[in-house]
């Protein structure tokens, strides 16, 4: 796959404001029935003036500076020109960088790994538009489109990369560690539905640049694009003439579709929004930003290496969402185990979830005190690790804590050597035969062993019954 | 000057549908008017600035919520579950 | 004085006030003598009759109960039909908007309001204030009260019209280039346009917003100050306007004024008709008898104020009216059966010629290929014309010259060439350009049609312009109002 280029355009909502980007309507429009979350400044009444949320402007700041751009002292926004119907303007507030003025950001770039850079184009503040959906449920046989304005004015920040992406697994390390830059600086929630999106633009050396739009989680972009990818490579294969065009992603399909409407070359004819002033940030702004942005992955990973010794596989997982290394961090501050930890949690915690899921997180049973106690009951030997697992999954089904569960069921590991060799000694005198091979064949012991097990749920320290069957076998071989 | 293509052009972006009679008539005045402010280019622009109307980042709104309580689209306007009533796509 | 209806705003709150008469029997006064002279003046698109005898009756009774009715107590005004009202209708003069109601009202509607006073009616106007003679009204033009067959000059045109024919104390109007100091002039009255951001544009219906200001249109340059007293100062509604932390600077109409220096702007004299330039000249004489000094100076600017003040206005009209598609709010026509571009197209054809003249060049100025030539080029100029103008007020109080170039017009005289429409706005866009305040005061008749001198003054300097149009209103009695 030689001589791919892949760009992309993030759109992401800042789902942490209270209100949107240019009236007093709420951010969060989700939870509203169609056309209750509007006023007349959102649905582009006449004569209403679009009043800039500053919070908006410091979060998209926030962004910029995460992502190694430069904030300017001033900036200033555009109306981008275009008649559609969820715009209900029909124009769109947004950045435009020309004639000595930026966006909130420019010139960034961010590290997916140790020989990859990929730039940053611009950062922008913009308003997100309304939604559109079809009576009929499509939009071929409607009679009407239906038009729901709540999320129309929401404030949104579109991060334009260069084409700087060369095979798809580029562009998912990229928008992983993306989420958890969002999460890290708590302005987007990137689990909340259409919080993020992303259209990505292909062209195969000499091909023409293909645009996939409608691709609405980050999950999908992966599999967009290898799609796109092998469609665009075959058809080379076959000298048929790549077209610049724009496709759809089909979710349900799982392939790329021509765009159903002609979207032509647009002139948006861009000027200065007339209504929002030139935003004088100032000189103290770019350290005022510096101040509100916490930890970043970058820094909280490496910190993770050196302070807790993890490997940079474990800790790379564990950044990759916030959540879940605040959850290993919250469960240090209970009982510090950090490689037990961090293992049980990369291991066993994430093959529970199922993967990526993980930004779920706390809507789940299980607790950082849970898994800190689990951890040093291990430690401390009180359990064996087989039963530590039976525990875990437990406590993950259940939320009972492992002390509950450990007196409800005895798993507490049997360590009197007496206890174990009296099951040994009924296993010896069950299993003959096994008993025979054993003498001749180490491999058998393992057979015991397990039969002891067994016979002690599991509880029985697994090193003294082994040693305590060798023992008995050498007896045995000795008389 | 602008061609009468030129003109259905800027019809078309600005959506609004022109009559040939329209064309006719808008051809001659928009001419007129575009050659009148062609004026623009006779001025050197050399070392002129563009000055802009400011306002300081600490003045701008808080952010923070206020419903509107008013009604805001006329009932004749809306279709089934309060959504707005636009026409097709296609 | 035999009428109510004669008064002015400051004499019929006084007469509210002190009880000579109630605030009821004012406002019918003015609502009888509405329907004598409304059928030759029209300067009404919606009168607003029931509301305003109702309203007129809740400031009857705070009167009674000596409770505060406010500076503006009783005074009926009337609005231009493009500054939102909230639960009364609101055209901009446009079948686009025929049938639409604002949710909410302009601040300028809302501080009046809270001063106590009546909203009259609705004020024609040219389509969405695009025009200079109210002729390009959906609903028909106005007349001229001075000669009924004239032109009371535009887009403010029902606002001068209905102040001088006292229709209404006092009124509001907006102007963009020129569209509240035009029809005061041609109408002998006394109109501002203020400082950019001084007055709130919320709610105001944009045309071209970094151009325009709403402003008061009254027949004394006391009825001005009571207005913009009551009106201006910072909005949190408006980002633009800002400027003034708090208020702008209270105005007041001063018993001495100490003489300024004032430069008369050869450029806007010397094209102008003769009998403007001769009235000029002579209310000119007039601030010498009080010592003030004269100059005549010369403004570069004034050769590409015209061309830079068109391209400009018209890329914010494009992009300002591209939201009327008929979808949330407009006039009756069923979305069923039609595409989404066809409807747009088809119901935005129904803006009047003139709008649409100005949206096809402004999506032409506003074109990839053409953006740097124009209207880059424009905002250029612009700001080369207000430091141009900036640098006078350093060396001058006042710029002088006549308000409109020529005298009121037949109607449909000039109709029919757009371009001839748009030079006679060569005086006013200056002030709209450069973002500083003018007035336009009465200085005489040329064959019983009037002739205004606009008088321009450095950023928030309204004070000085004020103290200038009350000398020359006390040295030369000129008519505001005819008999119809």
């Amino acid at each position: 796959m030689g001589n791919i280029l892949i760009g992309l355009e993030i759109h992401c909502q800042l789902t942490s404001l209270k209100s949107k980007l240019f009236c007093f309507c709420h951010e969060d429009y989700r939870s509203f029935k169609p056309n209750s979350n509007i006023c007349p400044i959102c649905c582009g009444f006449p004569g209403t003036l679009p009043l800039l949320n500053q919070k908006a402007v410091e979060h998209a700041a926030m962004i910029s500076n995460a992502l190694g751009s430069k904030i300017p002292e001033k900036i200033m926004f555009y109306r981008k020109n275009y008649f559609y119907p969820d715009l209900p303007k029909n124009f769109q507030i947004t950045q435009y960088n020309s004639y000595g003025l930026t966006s909130i950001g420019s010139a960034g770039s961010v590290c997916i790994s140790d020989s990859k850079t990929i730039r940053i184009r611009r950062v922008q503040l913009e308003e997100d538009p309304g939604r559109l959906s079809y009576d009929s449920g499509n939009i071929h046989n409607s009679n009407h489109t239906l038009i729901d304005y709540n999320r129309s004015g929401v404030a949104l920040v579109e991060i334009v990369t260069e084409p700087d992406f060369t095979e798809p697994k580029e562009v998912r390390y990229f928008l992983n560690k993306l989420s958890s830059i969002l999460e890290h600086l708590g302005v987007c929630d990137t689990a909340l539905e259409g919080a993020v999106r992303c259209d990505a633009n292909v062209s195969l050396k000499g091909g023409e640049r293909i645009e996939i739009k409608n691709v609405n989680s980050f999950r999908e972009v992966e599999k967009a694009l290898t799609y796109e990818i092998s469609r665009q490579t075959s058809l080379s294969t076959r000298n048929i003439r790549i077209n610049s065009e724009t496709r759809h992603w089909d979710e349900q399909r799982k392939i790329t579709r021509i765009a159903r409407t002609k979207e032509e070359e647009q002139d948006y004819r861009y000027f200065p929004e007339p209504d929002i002033p030139l935003v004088m940030l100032g000189k103290d702004f770019y350290t005022h930003i510096e101040k509100l942005v916490p930890e970043l992955p970058d820094e909280r990973l490496s910190r993770f290496k050196s302070k807790y010794t993890l490997s940079d596989h474990v800790a790379n997982i564990l950044i990759n969402s916030k959540k879940l290394a605040d959850f290993f961090e919250s469960c240090l501050k209970i009982y510090y185990s950090p490689v037990e930890i961090a293992n049980w949690l990369v291991n066993d915690l994430l093959a529970l979830i199922g993967g990526e899921e993980t930004v779920i997180l706390d809507k789940l049973k299980i607790e950082p005190k849970h898994m800190a106690e689990l951890a040093k009951l291990v430690d401390e030997k009180k359990i064996s690790r087989s039963n530590a697992k039976q525990i875990f999954t437990e406590v993950f089904r259940t939320g009972q804590t492992p002390s509950e569960l450990l007196s409800s069921t005895d798993y507490s590991q049997i360590n009197d050597e007496n206890l174990i060799a009296n099951a040994v000694d009924l296993v010896f005198s069950s299993e003959k035969s096994a008993v025979e091979d054993a003498k001749v064949n180490s491999g058998a012991i393992n057979f015991l062993v397990g039969k002891v097990m067994k016979m002690t749920k599991g509880r029985a320290d697994p090193k003294i019954v082994t040693q305590l069957i060798n023992v008995k076998l050498a007896q045995l071989g000795n008389s | 000057m602008v061609s009468k293509d030129e003109l259905r052009h800027l019809g078309w972006i600005s959506r609004i549908n022109l009559s040939e009679e329209e064309i006719e008539t808008f051809h001659h005045q928009l001419g007129d008017t575009i050659k009148y402010i062609d004026v623009l280019e006779t001025f050197d622009s050399e070392n002129l600035t563009l000055d802009y109307l400011e306002v300081e980042f600490s003045n701008l709104r808080e952010d923070k919520t206020i419903e509107f309580t008013r009604d805001l689209i006329p009932k004749s306007s809306l279709a089934q579950e309060g959504y707005v009533k636009g026409p097709k796509m296609i | 004085m035999s009428n109510l209806y004669d008064l002015g705003a400051l004499e019929a709150h006084r007469g509210i006030n002190q009880g000579d008469f109630t605030a009821e029997e004012y406002v019918w006064s003015i609502i009888e003598r509405i329907e004598r002279v409304e059928g030759k003046v029209h300067a009404f698109i919606t009168l607003n009759k029931e509301n305003a005898l109702n309203d007129a009756r809740e400031i009857d009774k705070k009167i009674r109960t000596k409770e505060d009715a406010g500076s503006l107590a009783g005074v009926t005004v009337g609005i231009k039909d493009n500054i939102s009202t909230h639960g009364l209708k609101t055209t901009c003069a446009s079948k686009m908007l025929e049938n639409y109601v604002p949710p909410y009202d302009a601040t300028v509607v809302e501080r009046l309001k809270n001063h106590g006073a009546i909203v009259i009616g609705k004020l024609n106007l040219d389509e969405f204030g695009m025009g200079s003679t109210t002729e390009y009204s959906r609903y028909g033009p106005t007349h001229n009260p001075w000669n009924l067959d004239y032109v009371p000059g535009g887009s403010s045109g029902g606002s001068g019209a209905a102040v001088s024919s006292r229709e209404c104390a006092i009124s509001l109007g907006s102007d963009t280039g020129g569209s509240v100091r035009c029809p005061a002039s041609f109408c002998s009255v006394v109109g501002l346009k203020p400082t950019y951001g001084s007055v709130s544009r919320f709610g105001l219906i944009s045309y071209a917003n970094s151009l325009e200001q709403i402003g008061p249109i009254c027949r004394t340059v006391e009825d001005v100050v009571t207005v913009m007293n009551a009106i201006s100062g910072h909005d949190p509604n408006d980002n633009t306007c800002f400027l003034l932390r708090s208020n702008v600077p209270y105005l007041h109409i001063k018993k001495d004024t100490a003489p300024s220096s004032i430069a008369i702007v050869k450029e806007l004299i010397d094209g102008c008709d003769p009998a403007v330039s001769r009235t000029i000249y002579s209310a000119l004489d007039k601030f010498k008898e009080f010592g003030w000094e004269s100059t005549e100076i010369s403004l570069k600017s004034v050769n590409y104020a015209l061309p830079s003040y068109y391209t400009i206005a018209m890329a914010e009209a494009s992009s300002n009216l591209a939201r009327y598609d008929n979808i949330r709010y407009g006039f009756s026509l069923p979305v069923e059966g039609f595409e989404w571009n066809t409807y747009i197209s088809n119901v935005r054809s129904n803006f009047g010629e003139e709008v649409k003249r100005r949206i096809l060049i402004g999506s032409y100025v506003l074109s990839s290929g053409y953006y740097s030539k124009y209207y880059l080029k424009a905002r250029q100029l612009r700001s080369l014309l207000r430091q141009e103008l900036l640098s006078n007020f350093g060396k001058y109080d006042l710029l002088v010259g006549p308000t409109m170039p020529v005298l009121p017009f037949r109607i449909g005289e000039k109709i029919d060439d757009p371009l001839k429409m748009y030079l006679m706005d060569v005086d006013t866009v200056l002030a709209n350009l450069a973002g500083i305040p003018a007035i336009s005061i009465p200085a005489g008749h040329s064959n019983g049609l009037p002739i205004g001198l606009q008088l321009m003054a450095g950023p928030f300097q309204e004070q000085k312009l004020i103290d200038a149009a009350s000398l020359l209103e006390n040295a030369i009695d000129i008519a505001r109002s005819p008999e119809i």
